[in-house]
Order: structure tokens, then C-alpha cells, then sequence
């Protein structure tokens, strides 16, 4: 007789098999590009102010290299409908987010396609990809924007208030240009991530890869857009306990590396505070992996929470931490929307029950948990539902700890690593600024994060 | 529903407040490391300085954070002008005058705000 056993396995790739369309052979990238129409992809660019909000390309990356898969391609009309109705691709395999190459009705006349056209997309004026036209259909970018994220009539059990034009994500949406170009894409041309994002660039079957060579059975993950406080680290430290018959074995942060909200952190000193937090053995660095995904976050909490339960599974991982306020901003859902979705599941987005016990869901474990914060009675970092003072405890506060940075006050170490803070403080000279502003928005869509080697190829414009 | 907005306090400006009632208020956070006062901000005030400083937002404690740095330095300095913590400093910080010249700093500071003098442990 065959017993399950209590130890848990890394789990398949979302949809069965990683998703690799990336042509490495440069003869057959030549002749694949050549005769198809240009297209340089520009940034898209807020409808309210002009800023750069988002890049298509980091979408490209992410669903070539198997971060999204089984996705192969920009969705037609009937697979976005299908993902605003029951979140699940045409395939049934759960997604949360419309993926949409969209272009303005001016850029489709100049461009002249029709479906079975291919376009070369070009990154920085270099070949970089080429989309198979499926489909061109058009659409009303707030409405889309508004079934994306749901309403509070129609999805009351997690929106507690309208979305607007101050929310990342439902701007992004609702600033796009109203045609969708929908179609398979290959990337074929590998960009060269510039320091330090090659530090951390583990596409799926690489982290799967470095998983197996580490010896780690069990992962968790940790979503990050945030330079680590301590909260954090107690965040990781802690559900990291939950394995199989032991702790996990390893902690594989993955930092959302795209276009963000003015104020947030930048970049690169994401990652390299998360770094830091290993390098200096806050967590051992036998424990611990930095890695990110391009992706210009759209803040959607619970939806979020499903992409990343997507991408940390086909990176290979077991189970994934999930706190309060996941991926949130603003109070436009509620804090716990996603622990309820991992939960119970959210039967107005048409997911009945989590995502786990859903056909075609995901096989990735949630660890729902609440939050750490500093117990001035018990002299130390506690877990919420374990502290009994909660009359006294003071909460962990990203935006006041930013506060205290940007007034030039070095946060006291039982809050921030000083090491982490010293990385702030790196890129803060890199810039003349610790946080995100319109000028690191600009030069970051500028320069983005990685080069394009020359490529001749005889495209039609 | 009333928010609160905290200003931290360094060794000067606990310097500065020393023997007013304002001293009293002094609250330790994270086991001492920081000291702050705390205000209580009633709504409709808290609904002005989110207007008047978009990039404002009430954090899940519930305080207003992330205004810009000079307006935290003028709370500072109506503070120990008043010797108060009471409704009436947001009266005088939200004065048109006062109001427009921290508009006109913290403008500047969106661009550019000085290093402080650390190394990088690299």
C-alpha cells in the first residue's frame, strides 16, 4: 500500500509546462523578423498627467521567458472577457489580469496591419520581439479599467470604494490606447540585464534550476516592492516555519521590478536591500535568494496576489506568504482581500473557492499571515495574533519609515537593518533622491533595465 | 473620523521643546530608539492636508504620512510656537500665507532632497 507522503514536492509549472519563447538562434531570429512591420514600443503614459506608467516590453519578457505561463501571447477579446468573467484563460487556466498590446487607432492606421501580419516590436531601437497578429479588436479602456478591478456593487465582498485615477493599476488600464493587437509573441533578442538587475534575473526554469541545485525541497516566496524593514524580515523568518516536516527550506524573494507609484522605492535599492539582508546574514544567505519579475504592478491585491501565486509557482516554489494590505494601495479593497481570496475564494470574480481547490488553480500552498509589530511590554518584534497588548503595540509603517528617511533620520536598527539603509542611501546619491519621482520615472523608461545588442533584420519600416 | 500625524524628534528639537508642556507629550517608540509627538488631527483637517499634498496618504495605522518633509519641519516650528499640540497649530500651519510657502518648498523637494552623510558598506 502507497501512502501520500507528508513531504511536499516543488509543483509543475501553472497550465503542466513552462512557457519558452525565446528564440536563441540568431539565423532563425533573422529569418522570422524579416518582413515584418516595425513597431518601437513606447511607454504608456498616464492619461492624467503624462508620466510614465507602464511598458509593454517587461509583459514580453515576462510571457516569453515563462513567468506567466501558460500565457504565450497578448489575449483576444473572448480571452479577456473570459478573464473579467471567471478570471481563467481560454485554456481554463486561472489568470487574473488582462494582458493587452494595445496601440491608438492613429498608430494602427500608420502601422496597416490586419491579422496574420507579424510586427517586429523594437526596444530601444533594436529588434527585440515579434507579435503574430491573431486578432485586432478595440476597446473602452475605463471599462476595461473598471471590470478589471472590480466595483464595490458588483464585488462587495472585497471593493470598498470606486476606483479612480489614483490608483497605479486602473490607470494604467485606463490609460491605453482603446486597440488591442492580439497575438503570439517571441522574444529574439535577448536584452543584457545592466547592474545590478543580472544579478537577480531567474527566469522560471533557471530558478527552477537553482532550487534543485541548492537542495531546497520547499520554497516560500516573498513578494516584495519594498526595501525590507525588520517587519518584513520577521514577515519571511517567521512563515518560513511553515514546510512539510520541517521549516522551509529556502526563501525566494521576488521583487516586481517595473514603472511605480511616485514615493514608492526605487529599484534597484530593492533589490540590493534585499540583498543586503542575506549578504549581511540577517538571514542566511544558504536560506535566502533575490530574484525578480518585470512587471509594471497594478496594485490589485487579491487579483495580485494570483499573478503571484502564478509566477512563484512556475519559479518553483511551494508556498507563498500572503500579509495584509497585499499589494495594496490606497483602501480601495478591503486590507484582507487577499487572505480571503486564498481563503474562501471571491465567487464575484468568478473563483467559487481558492485558488487551490479551483480545477485548473494552482498548486502553490498560501501562508496567510497577519502581521508583526513591536510589543513595547514584551520588549520585542511580535506577531499580532500572538501579542496579547495589542492596546500598546506600534505597528510597523513602510510610509512612516520613508518619512523618517527622507526627513534624513537614520531609521534606529530595530526597525532597519543599518546595512539596508546604507543601500537607500547609495542609490539616494545615485539620484539625488531615495524614492520614486517623475524624474526616475522618465530616465528608468529611458534607459530601463537592460540593453539590446545590434541586429540587422529587414523589416518593412 | 479623527487621524493622527506624528513628528519625530531628534536631540535638537527635543532641545527646543524642553521645559514647555509640549515636553510632557513626548512619546518613546520601538523600545525608545525614537522619540515623537503625536497629534490628533480631526477629519475635515486631515481631508485639506490630503488635498493640498496629493501625494498624502493615511497609512493603515492611521496617520498621515508621506507630506512633504518641510511641511513636517513647519509643524515643528508652530509647535514651539504655540507650545501646543492642540487643533489650533493646524490653524496657523494652513494659513494662506504659511500654506503657500510650503507648497513652494516642498515643490523643490520632489526633485531633489540632500543625501545624509553615511558611508555605503558595500
Amino acid at each position: 500500500m502507497v501512502c501520500m507522503s507528508l513531504k511536499i514536492q516543488t509543483p509543475p509549472p501553472h497550465g503542466g509546462k513552462l512557457v519558452d519563447l525565446v528564440i536563441r538562434d540568431t539565423d532563425k531570429a533573422v529569418n522570422m523578423a524579416a518582413g515584418a512591420v516595425g513597431f518601437d514600443i513606447r511607454p504608456t503614459r498616464s492619461a492624467i498627467d503624462g508620466s510614465p506608467i507602464r511598458n509593454v516590453y517587461r509583459e514580453v519578457m515576462s510571457i516569453a521567458y515563462g513567468f506567466f505561463s501558460p500565457l504565450e501571447g497578448f489575449m483576444t477579446r473572448n480571452e479577456v472577457e473570459s478573464i473579467l468573467k471567471e478570471r481563467r484563460l481560454l485554456s481554463g487556466w486561472l489568470f487574473p489580469f488582462p494582458i493587452i498590446f494595445d496601440v491608438t487607432e492613429d498608430e494602427l492606421r500608420k502601422l496597416n496591419v490586419k491579422e496574420g501580419d507579424r510586427l517586429l516590436l523594437r526596444l530601444k531601437g533594436q529588434p527585440f520581439a515579434i507579435l503574430d497578429i491573431e486578432e485586432v479588436w478595440r476597446f473602452d479602456p475605463r471599462d476595461i479599467a473598471d471590470r478589471t478591478f472590480g466595483t464595490p456593487e458588483k464585488n462587495p465582498e472585497v471593493v470598498r470604494r470606486r476606483f479612480d485615477e489614483k490608483h497605479p493599476g486602473w490607470l494604467i488600464y485606463r490609460s491605453m490606447g482603446g486597440v488591442a493587437l492580439a497575438g503570439k509573441v517571441h522574444v529574439i533578442n535577448e536584452p543584457i540585464f545592466k547592474d545590478p538587475y543580472n544579478r537577480f534575473w531567474y527566469p522560471p526554469a533557471k530558478s527552477r534550476e537553482e532550487i534543485q541545485r541548492r537542495g531546497w525541497r520547499t520554497v516560500i516566496a516573498h513578494q516584495t516592492r519594498n526595501v525590507p524593514h525588520t517587519g518584513h524580515e520577521h514577515l519571511m523568518k517567521n512563515a518560513a516555519f511553515m514546510g512539510d516536516i520541517e521549516p522551509c527550506h529556502g526563501i525566494l524573494v521576488n521583487a516586481i521590478i517595473g514603472a511605480k507609484r511616485l514615493g514608492d522605492f526605487v529599484d534597484e535599492a530593492i533589490l540590493e536591500g534585499h540583498e543586503a539582508v542575506s549578504k549581511y546574514g540577517y538571514i542566511s544567505p544558504k536560506r535566502h535568494m533575490v530574484t525578480m519579475t518585470l512587471w509594471d504592478m497594478r496594485y490589485g491585491n487579491p487579483l495580485e496576489s494570483l499573478l503571484h501565486g502564478i509566477v512563484r509557482q512556475n519559479m518553483g516554489c511551494t508556498h507563498h506568504m500572503f500579509g495584509r494590505d497585499h499589494a495594496a494601495v490606497g483602501d480601495y479593497y478591503d486590507p484582507y482581500s487577499t487572505q480571503i481570496l486564498w481563503e474562501r475564494g471571491i465567487p464575484s470574480f468568478g473563483l467559487p473557492a481558492p485558488p487551490y481547490d479551483l480545477d485548473k488553480g494552482l498548486k502553490i500552498r498560501p501562508v496567510n499571515i497577519k502581521e508583526f509589530w513591536y510589543c513595547p511590554k514584551c520588549g520585542e518584534i511580535a506577531y499580532s495574533d500572538t501579542c496579547g497588548h495589542a492596546d500598546v503595540a506600534q505597528r510597523f509603517s513602510g510610509s512612516f519609515i520613508r518619512g523618517l528617511i527622507a526627513e534624513g533620520i537614520e531609521p534606529p536598527p530595530i526597525i532597519f537593518r543599518p546595512e539596508v539603509y546604507r543601500v537607500i542611501v547609495k542609490w539616494w546619491r545615485v539620484y539625488n533622491y531615495p524614492f520614486v519621482n517623475r524624474r526616475y520615472l522618465e530616465l528608468k523608461e529611458r534607459e530601463l533595465e537592460v540593453d539590446l545588442k545590434p541586429m540587422e533584420v529587414s523589416s518593412r519600416r | 473620523m479623527p487621524y493622527k500625524i506624528a513628528v519625530i524628534l531628534d536631540k535638537s528639537r527635543i532641545e527646543r521643546i524642553r521645559g514647555t508642556p509640549v515636553e510632557n507629550e513626548v512619546k518613546d517608540l520601538y523600545g525608545g530608539y525614537l522619540k515623537v509627538i503625536e497629534l490628533t488631527v480631526p477629519d475635515e483637517i486631515a481631508q485639506r492636508i490630503l488635498k493640498e499634498f496629493p501625494r498624502a496618504r493615511i497609512d493603515a495605522r492611521g496617520f498621515i504620512e508621506e507630506t512633504p518633509v518641510v511641511f513636517k519641519r513647519e509643524l515643528f516650528e508652530v509647535i514651539v510656537q504655540l507650545k501646543s499640540t492642540g487643533p489650533e497649530v493646524f490653524s496657523e500651519l494652513l494659513k494662506p500665507n504659511r500654506l503657500s510657502r510650503i507648497k513652494e518648498a516642498a515643490a523643490k523637494e520632489d526633485e531633489y532632497l540632500p543625501p545624509p552623510n553615511v558611508a555605503y558598506c558595500g
